[in-house]
């Protein structure tokens, strides 16, 4: 049996007397696509940002590929190389155009000279259906272009690991697909993929897992079948059907 | 018959032109050599303040409030009769302009640095870049166009103020004008100090409008919304 790509060991995080994870613990493999659903601050983001170390833990492991990520000698920005973040916000470099916030982790991170980068973030940006925006600054584009360059800026990097969080959420409804779309496409090609969003479209079709994540704790964690149709916890039920009235009226 | 008065003086202003185009040179060269010590000391003090901690980001603060509070004038007597810095008029003209811009420079670029959002310096650091090279490759280039209006207020601040170097006897603009007057000609004055302010009115036009183009050059397509 070869370790799970990115394993969390009883993680806990708190901000002063809040407790924000409380004993967080899941797995997945290369190739996994796990959505990761909850209320609003149960500790969604709080837990993606821990995997990159954004965020530092309380307590517990995290293991990327086998190694270690949360002790304290470990080299972040060589953990961060390997795990790409797509944030709500897009987080777009404003001076820089679409190719440059593409390129600008490769020549200054990776090193590599400007036309490397530059056939390589036109790749990058053709994988999320842009090249012809190569040149185009963050403030001409749509919300929608803007997260698949931001998408294109983290795969860029050629991490092992992706994590999104909620990435269509600052979106109008109409630019919601596009996103998916491209998200669906590296699900596809086998990107292992950690995403908070409450698109259950996406959640049904692509995910491996779903993780309901409520006040800190995983109160589920098991294939779409399962949490849609038979979900284990009474609070699993509850808030999937009030995520499907939401949705519908919308 | 003699020539008007009118004519006479005006005739003596053109007559110095020399003298008042050289003052005008020490003025351009005072302004640029303060305008850049001020830029080399107050873009590193606005970084320290903004990222900066312990006790080097409280001695920048105090030097600022400082600077800040003390008169320009009073700084520049300080410096060449009371601490003697250096027997160059220009040298301590420069310190004393330097300083104070370096004071005032500093927090046009905290504000600037600031004013770049979070997220931007989070997501450099999410690709793997270390704090100081995500400053500098995400948030700097940012906040340098964000700082040349800012910037452009105290050029012109700076290059008015040049003419108080007339207390430690600088030959710059206005000294020169001050001695055509007390030279003898004290019937010109009206006469030279239009010209003089005219000569710094055109100096802060020119310098402006150049300050425009770059801000023009430097602006990011579409706005800076990212
Ligand atoms: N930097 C911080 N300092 C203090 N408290 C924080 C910080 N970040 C998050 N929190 C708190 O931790 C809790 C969990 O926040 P988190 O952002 O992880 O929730 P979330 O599940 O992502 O919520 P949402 O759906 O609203 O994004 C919240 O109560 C939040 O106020
Ligand atoms: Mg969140």
């Amino acid at each position: 049996m070869s370790d799970p790509l990115l394993a969390l060991d009883d993680v806990y995080k708190s901000y002063g007397e809040e407790q924000v994870l409380s004993g967080v613990s899941f797995e997945m493999d290369a190739g996994d696509v796990d959505v990761v659903i909850g209320p609003s601050g149960s500790g969604k983001s709080t837990m993606l940002r821990c995997v990159n170390r954004l965020t530092e833990i309380d307590s517990g492991d995290i293991y990327l590929d086998g190694d270690c990520v949360t002790d304290a000698d470990t080299d972040v920005n060589e953990l961060r190389k390997q795990v790409g973040m797509v944030f709500q916000d897009f987080n777009l470099f404003a001076h820089l155009t679409a190719l440059g916030n593409v390129t600008l982790g490769l020549r200054k991170v990776r090193g590599m000279d400007k036309a490397t980068a530059q056939e390589q973030g036109y790749e990058h940006l053709e994988q999320v259906g842009l090249s012809d925006q190569a040149d185009s600054y963050p403030a001409e584009l749509s919300g929608g272009q803007k997260q698949r360059v931001g998408i294109a800026r983290a795969l860029a990097m050629d991490p092992k690991l992706l994590l999104f969080d909620e990435p269509t959420s600052a979106l109008d409804p109409e630019l919601v697909g596009e996103v998916v779309d491209v998200m669906r496409d590296l699900a596809a090609e086998g990107i292992t993929m950690l995403v908070v969003s409450h698109e259950m479209g996406f959640a049904r079709s692509a995910a491996s897992d779903i993780i309901f994540l409520d006040d800190g704790r995983i109160v589920e964690h098991g294939p779409p079948e399962q949490l849609f149709q038979n979900p284990q916890a009474a609070r699993t039920g509850e808030f999937l059907s009030r995520l499907e009235t939401a949705h519908e009226e919308e | 018959m003699p020539p008007l008065p009118l004519q006479s003086d005006w005739a003596f202003v053109i007559e110095n032109l020399d003298l008042l185009l050289v003052g005008t040179g020490v003025t351009v060269a005072l302004t640029a050599a303060s305008i850049l010590l001020g830029f080399l000391l107050g873009f590193p003090a606005g970084a320290v303040e903004v990222y900066g901690r312990g006790p080097l980001k409280r001695a920048v603060e105090t030097a600022g409030v400082v600077l800040r509070g003390t008169p320009l004038l009073v700084i520049i007597i300080l410096l060449f009769f009371g601490l003697s810095v250096s027997s160059s008029a220009f040298v301590t003209a420069t310190i004393a302009l330097g300083l104070r811009s370096a004071a005032y420079q500093s927090q046009i670029f905290r504000g600037a640095l600031q004013s770049v959002d979070e997220g931007q310096l989070e997501a450099a650091r999410a690709i793997g870049m270390g704090r100081f090279q995500a400053i500098r490759s995400v948030v700097v280039p940012q906040a340098l166009r964000r700082s040349v209006p800012g910037f452009q207020n105290e050029f012109t601040i700076v290059l008015k103020d040049t003419s108080i170097a007339i207390v430690i006897g600088l030959g710059e603009l206005l000294t020169v004008g001050q001695n055509l007057y007390q030279g003898g000609q004290s019937t010109a004055a009206l006469e030279i100090f239009l010209t003089v302010s005219l000569i710094y009115f055109v100096l802060t036009f020119v310098t402006n409008r150049s300050l425009d183009r770059l801000d023009d050059h430097f602006s990011i397509p579409g706005g800076e919304r990212a």
